[in-house]
């Protein structure tokens, strides 16, 4: 694989892994919302399934767990790790969007401390083989 | 999150959190199988050890906790807030896997911890 299509391969396999993840937070909101008043009961375990965005929860893992193990045929895991938690900044932007909720000071800076954490705990991970494999 | 963060929302967190790192730490020890089995083979192993399934299980639990927190927070503050998870299975990789703890590895998990809090902790 050369450069240029390695590049392109971790950009579109990233971008799928991120929007299967926004998907499948967005469903459990909308899922988790039609299905209120939350109560430990069978009654609510039905609203759950009995509607569809439950399962755009289960496609949006689904999907997110196969690319990320195409992904990690190739990716070296530290920085692989670090960009599979992005998804808390592109949900932060779909919610603002979609719902309307209020991003504050408190949201901002702890998305960035936490993208910072993040990106130090990618950086630990011993440098993997940048080719690995194939499976 | 003047309203969220009721003793509830805060249960549910922290039981999404314990399920998290049990399902994750349950998988763990499911692959960890002794012997050099492969394929089909492996599979059939793991399936007789209890690991494979209390990491199903606790998952399934996992899910449904998930499902009612969000339902209960802002998506927004909610996704943030699960960050915590990252920490938790880190700590508990030390713990019980004996992984290394480098200074790094401390600083990120110290940022992430700051960050779940400034979220949690907001007025």
């Amino acid at each position: 694989m050369n450069r240029s299509s390695a590049r392109r391969f971790y950009l579109v396999g990233f971008a799928v892994l991120m929007a299967f993840d926004t998907l499948a937070q967005l469903s459990f909101k909308m899922a988790g919302t039609q299905a209120l008043p939350l109560s430990l009961s069978l009654q609510w375990l039905q609203r759950v399934f009995s509607q569809p965005w439950i399962y755009g929860a289960l496609v949006g893992y689904a999907g997110a767990f196969f690319t990320w193990m195409h992904l990690l045929r190739r990716a070296p895991i530290g920085p692989a790790f670090a960009a599979s938690h992005l998804e808390i900044v592109s949900v932060m932007l779909v919610s603002h969007w979609l719902f309307g909720e209020a991003i504050g000071l408190a949201q901002v800076a702890g998305a960035g401390l936490i993208v910072a954490g993040i990106v130090c705990l990618a950086l630990s991970e011993p440098e993997a083989p940048t080719e690995a494999q194939p499976a | 999150m003047a309203d969220g963060l009721t003793p509830l929302v805060a249960l549910l967190w922290l039981l999404n959190v314990l399920t998290d790192s049990g399902g994750q730490l349950a998988f763990k020890a499911a692959a960890a199988l002794p012997g050099d089995a492969a394929g089909l083979d492996r599979w059939r192993a793991m399936a007789r050890r209890p690991w494979l399934w209390i990491g199903i299980a606790c998952y399934g639990a996992e899910f449904l906790l998930w499902l009612a927190f969000l339902s209960l927070v802002p998506l927004s503050t909610g996704v943030l807030l699960g960050s915590i998870n990252i920490v938790a299975i880190m700590v508990a990789g030390r713990l019980l896997f004996n992984e290394q703890l480098t200074p790094l590895r401390v600083l990120g998990i110290l940022l992430v911890s700051a960050g779940v809090a400034v979220v949690g902790l907001q007025p």
